[in-house]
């Protein structure tokens, strides 16, 4: 959480992070090019280049899109999630440098411009065989550059978190085209069955989490019902909500985070302003509701962020009665108080 | 939901926490190491191939230069039943083949050239300098048995491929993901190839050209690193297996080559 714009806001847990990210990439590539030169010694160095980078890329994109469901469904995996966007740049640098090695191997050297290669060398042809599979690879590349450029928070700001998080959804169209292109590509050469099996389980993965996720984020948006003559909804029991904690329910459309804390009750829009993140799912911390995913941080009675931040999101007014809470389901404007109701009366 | 927090900006983790992440990194290292074994174990297309780049040597021979150019060169002290030469295709440097044209003056010829070699099996090429190609002063005798011996019509399955990519100077250099490249080089005229897989005995390689000896490079296209049927004649030079058919009689073949 920063005021102020920073290449990146180091910190002691961003190092670690990165260090074992680094690590990671670096273990999987020399035992990768090992394993091979072992096995293969006459592989020639550009297409040993070329599968490993290529080969991780793939696998690291896979981990990424595991992440969030994998949040959702057990909390503790948001340590993983904190730093995903370095992740997610370092996908962008392995899957670059595979296809710096594919224009300069196969496209480069012959007749026609080596970027113009890529569309036009291989025509269909109508079998399976004959689909050209690179073009799927070069626009998946595309839009992960165009994450990996915008994935700093001068973006986000700036192009407003419901473009930017628009745009990093994208995400999900560069794996299905990298799909495309491993199904008509590798696969279609290295026909053993593990590359196949491989490659199902982890769509297969990818797909079972995210409908997991899905079938537990249902129960949230149930929208709320017994409206009462004051226009105040029934949304729980003070019992229902954890201390320091909050529990989620749908007024209107949108998800609201009822949180208890200090004998108070405050509800506020479920949405941070960073990047969307659940902030029902998170905790009040130093008196602030405090995001799961990059720890920014709201005052529960204002939704306002402390100073120097400038961050807000909507509240809801709140009424306690009979132990049961009730919330108005209009949100009032941005950052203006939402009284907090003693839950003892 | 009352667990302990992970909060990123806070110095250090909750030590629940703390094991969990050190429980999760084990996982993803493991998980990481086991891919690259695997996969990098389990790749199928890799032969033995060489490219000898960066070390050029000099070559003499007799050039040949249809279908596709290629040298002659005798071996010494080859007799009775062994074949007394051998032949290496000739190519230029990158996805450029020796046009037959240009070489045709030279045809029948002893020339002298530099270049690199490139090998995988008993199939040899040389990456030719193209300006380097001279005719010798000295003449070769033309070996013994360097005519084309005909072996009848016969038909093959098999994949088309760039012979320079396949013989070592990528490895693997054939089917799927190798196809752009095998058709810039085809189209750049590296000689095609048709590599017949055999369920007992080394492949077979045979040069494609037309009926009439003719280079196919340009009719082939659109059938590179597909499994294909190709019926001909086929001819023998020494270790030169030449298939000659109309390509437009090839035929592209469903299922996969074995």
């Amino acid at each position: 959480m920063s005021s102020q714009y920073q290449a990146v806001q180091w910190n002691r847990q961003k190092r670690i992070y990165d260090l074992l990210l680094i690590s990671g990439v670096a273990l999987y590539l020399v035992v990768f090019a090992v394993v091979t030169e072992h096995y293969f010694p006459y592989v020639t160095e550009e297409i040993l280049i070329m599968r490993a980078f290529g080969t991780l890329a793939f696998l690291l994109l896979h981990l990424i899109l595991c992440i969030g469901p994998l949040c959702r469904l057990n909390p503790k995996f948001l340590c993983l999630l904190y730093n995903r966007r370095h992740m997610g740049v370092t996908c962008f640098f392995l899957g670059l440098i595979h296809a710096v090695m594919v224009v300069a191997t196969y496209h480069a050297g012959g007749d026609i411009n080596p970027i113009a290669s890529i569309f036009v060398t291989s025509r269909l042809t109508g079998s399976l065989a004959g689909v050209p599979f690179q073009p799927f690879g070069f626009f998946a590349l595309c839009i992960l550059f165009l994450m990996a450029a915008t994935s700093h928070d001068f973006w986000l700001s700036n192009l407003t978190p419901p473009i930017w998080k628009t745009l990093h959804m994208l995400v999900y169209a560069a794996y299905f085209l990298l799909v495309l292109h491993v199904t008509f590509g590798v696969l279609q050469g290295e026909a053993g069955l593990l590359y196949s099996v491989t490659m199902a389980a982890g769509l297969l993965t990818v797909i079972a989490l995210h409908k997991a996720a899905a079938w537990r984020e249902r129960r949230n948006d149930r929208e709320l019902e017994g409206l009462r003559g004051d226009g105040f909804c029934d949304a729980c029991s003070v019992d229902d909500i954890p201390e320091n904690r909050a529990r989620v329910v749908c007024l209107s459309g949108e998800r609201v985070a009822i949180f208890k804390y200090d004998g108070k009750i405050s509800a506020v829009s479920n949405v941070c302003q960073h990047q969307n993140g659940p902030l029902g799912e998170g905790k009040i911390v130093f008196g602030c509701i405090t995001c799961p995913w990059h720890g920014y941080q709201y005052r529960p009675e204002t939704g306002e962020s402390p100073p120097p931040f400038k961050e807000r999101v909507a509240t809801y007014d709140v009424r306690v009665q009979n132990g049961r809470v009730f919330v108005f389901p209009k949100p009032k404007m941005d950052g203006m108080s939402a009284p907090a109701i003693l839950t003892r009366q | 939901m009352n667990g302990p927090f992970y909060i990123g900006w806070q110095d250090r983790a909750d030590p629940e926490i703390k094991r969990f992440i050190i429980r999760c990194v084990l996982l993803l290292f493991s998980i990481g190491l086991g891919f690259a074994i695997l996969l990098a174990r389990m790749q199928r297309t890799i032969g033995v191939s060489v490219f000898e780049w960066g070390t050029e040597k000099k070559f003499s021979g007799i050039m040949k230069a249809m279908p596709y150019p290629h040298l002659i060169v005798p071996r010494p002290g080859a007799s009775g039943a062994t074949i007394g030469f051998s032949t290496y295709y000739l190519v230029a440097p990158f996805k450029h083949g020796l046009d037959p044209g240009s070489m045709a003056s030279l045809d029948g010829r002893t020339v002298d050239l530099r270049g690199t070699l490139i090998y995988r099996g008993n199939e040899t090429m040389i990456e030719a300098i193209p300006d380097s190609i001279k005719a010798s002063l000295r003449q070769m005798e033309p070996p013994a048995g360097l005519e084309n011996v005909s072996l009848g019509r016969q038909t093959f399955d098999g994949e088309i491929l760039d012979s320079k990519c396949f013989f070592g100077v990528m490895n693997p250099g054939q089917s799927v993901p190798h196809r752009d490249c095998a058709i810039l080089c085809i189209s750049g005229g590296i000689p095609p190839v048709l590599l017949v897989r055999q369920k007992h005995g080394r492949p077979l390689y045979l040069l494609l050209a037309s009926a009439d000896n003719k280079p196919v490079n340009q009719q082939v296209l659109d059938m590179v690193a597909e499994p294909v049927e190709i019926r001909g004649e086929v001819e023998r030079q020494g270790e030169l297996l030449i298939l000659r058919a109309d390509p437009s009689t090839y035929r592209r073949l469903n299922s996969r080559s074995p």
